[in-house]
């Protein structure tokens, strides 16, 4: 019956959408490892005398209020934050998913306690714990990537133990038990190129998140160090010279806006296409 | 399982999701190395046997568990321990503080509600209209644009360039943004959800029997509805929490938000580690009451 009243309806997330979500990561990413070597300037080099320069011929993006140079700052900056968040992500999958997984298969009580600490962890919002967790790990990008990766396990652990319950019931889980493989095997070997649909999905909608996040944080003075620059420090520095420099602020805050973008769009896309649990509605 | 059972263990899982959660709270703030003590000798003024009796006087020679069990019991009854930056009791911060982050999240929340609500209707009772593509675009929205960015944006499109609104200590922006943000989240599961409502039997009833929709969607199917926003408490209050945290700091509103970023920024640690620990008991208690809620409102979840 849906079908019928969705017909015709611009779907968003749709090809379009896909196509220039990817057009976005694919920019970004290339800037991110090439960007640097491109842009002549150093990214991290004052020079007070042209603090918030507008943009001209030579400096594209204009000046920060210490005089850096802003397009060179947002490359930086691009590869920081996409590093930061890709790291965030991949731990977040390695001990959401990895931890959640293993504890599922060896039995009730690993898994009792392992979503009993997740269900825990889960209960504060991203945004409080990786913060909590900057406050005591101190600032830097290890300590962020752990964070991050930390506040969004759990997210990807319960996807983790939704798929691996529905797979379990499947009849090439009970034949390879039959067969004699062991559980953890019947997980490497079985289950899990079953699953890594659902988990790359739910990675994709993380990663955007984790950009976001860092951004945060690093506005609170709690991610990267002041001088690294990455999209949420930049912020942070330029947002109070706001009225008289717009450039400064304007640049990573595009970058982070049409980052997310392009990140939610491909993972949209993915989740439709395939996430299995969303038949079962959110 | 009886329905007062049930409320009781939940009630019971709550409180302990809390006690860990402090728990995990008092040690991360206690790995954090050096203590108040340490950062006041750096400054010079106290020699070893100073360094040792201020120790003793503020109880950090204690181990650990006799701190917890001190600093909980202090928390519990209200007292989380003063500001090391505004020599205040950090529970006189927070209750002063929290009025402006209540009153940022109940207009944010009845924005987003009233939009997110208002929309998923009337995409239901006019399917052909735009307004179902309208809310798979705000979905789309509040998925892809994080209240950080948008605020930004707005601060530099209203205020920097536009000049129509001072970038501090104004709601406007704040408000519309969250309650776009909530409305979104909100929109696309009630639609979702009112639509496959429309299918039920009694629907079909109402509307052979000659009820104008406008009648058949506000009392048989919103009802229906209901548990779906209820349901979607915890999520909107999580991102209530961040953007309260976000909002408050760009727009200049002096709430809990703002207590923290301060409290981050002095690493006033007792205020940080009170402002979590409201956050995230405010956290807990709103899924539990959102659990009870939907309990109450859905029959067939009591069984």
């Amino acid at each position: 019956m849906s079908a019928s009243a969705t017909a015709g309806m611009p779907r968003a997330g749709g090809t379009g959408g896909l196509a220039l979500g990817l057009a976005v990561l694919g920019f970004a990413l290339l800037a991110g490892v090439f960007g640097p070597s491109l842009v002549p300037h150093d990214p991290l080099v004052q020079e007070l005398a042209a603090r918030n320069a507008p943009p001209d011929a030579l400096h594209w993006l204009g000046r920060d209020h210490l005089g850096r140079d802003v397009l060179a700052r947002l490359v930086a900056g691009t590869r920081i934050s996409l590093a930061v968040a890709l790291g965030a992500t991949l731990l977040a999958v390695g001990l959401g998913a990895g931890l959640g997984l293993v504890a599922e298969a060896l039995g009730r009580w690993p898994s009792f306690l392992v979503f009993g600490a997740f269900d825990m962890v889960r209960a504060m919002p991203s945004i409080l714990l990786a913060l909590t967790l900057m406050v005591a790990l101190g600032i830097g990008i290890w300590p962020l990537i752990l964070a991050l990766g930390v506040a969004f396990a759990p997210h990807m652990a319960l996807v983790a133990r939704a798929t691996w319950r529905r797979e379990g019931s499947a009849g090439y889980v009970a034949a390879a038990r039959v067969m004699g493989a062991s559980s953890l095997a019947t997980l490497w070997r079985h289950v899990l190129p079953n699953i890594a649909g659902a988990l790359v999905t739910q990675a994709a909608i993380i990663m955007p998140r984790a950009i976001t996040t860092e951004s945060v944080l690093s506005f609170f003075g709690l991610g990267v160090s002041p001088e690294t620059p990455s999209w949420g420090r930049m912020i942070a520095g330029a947002s109070r010279y706001a009225e008289s420099a717009p450039h400064a602020v304007l640049a990573p805050v595009l970058a982070l806006c049409i980052a997310t973008l392009g990140f939610a769009l491909v993972g949209n896309r993915l989740r439709l296409a395939l996430d299995p649990l969303r038949e079962r509605g959110r | 399982m009886s329905t007062a059972l049930h409320a009781g263990l939940g009630l019971l899982r709550q409180a302990m999701l809390l006690a860990g959660i402090a728990i995990a709270v008092f040690l991360l703030i206690r790995v954090v190395p050096g203590d108040v003590v340490d950062a006041m000798a750096l400054e010079g003024s106290l020699d070893d046997d100073a360094i040792v009796a201020l120790r003793a006087e503020l109880g950090l020679d204690a181990g650990a568990l006799t701190q917890f069990r001190i600093w909980a019991a202090r928390a519990l009854s209200g007292d989380f321990g003063t500001s090391l930056r505004f020599d205040r009791p950090a529970a006189e911060l927070i209750l002063a503080a929290a009025p402006t982050t209540i009153g940022l999240a109940a207009l944010a929340l009845a924005a987003g509600l009233a939009l997110g609500i208002g929309l998923a209707t009337a995409a239901v009772l006019w399917p052909r209209s735009p307004l179902p593509a309208l809310v798979e675009g705000l979905n789309l929205w509040s998925i892809a644009l994080p209240t950080f960015c948008v605020g930004l944006a707005a601060i530099l499109v209203f205020s920097v360039w536009l000049g129509w609104l001072p970038i501090i200590g104004q709601w406007l922006s704040p408000v519309v943004i969250l309650g776009i943000d909530i409305g979104g989240q909100v929109a696309k599961p009630l639609f979702e959800d009112l639509k496959e409502a429309a299918t039920a039997a009694h629907i079909r009833t109402a509307r052979a029997k000659g009820l104008s929709p406008v009648r058949i969607v506000l009392r048989h199917l919103l009802p229906n509805a209901l548990t779906t926003v209820v349901a979607l408490g915890g999520l909107i209050l999580a991102g209530m929490i961040g953007g309260a945290l976000t909002m408050e700091v760009l727009f200049g509103l002096p709430g809990l938000g703002t207590l923290a970023y301060q409290a981050i920024s002095g690493r006033d640690y007792p205020v940080i580690q009170a402002v979590v620990l409201i956050f995230a008991a405010g956290v807990v208690l709103v899924n539990g009451l959102a659990d009870l809620a939907q309990r109450a409102l859905d029959p067939r979840l009591r069984r």
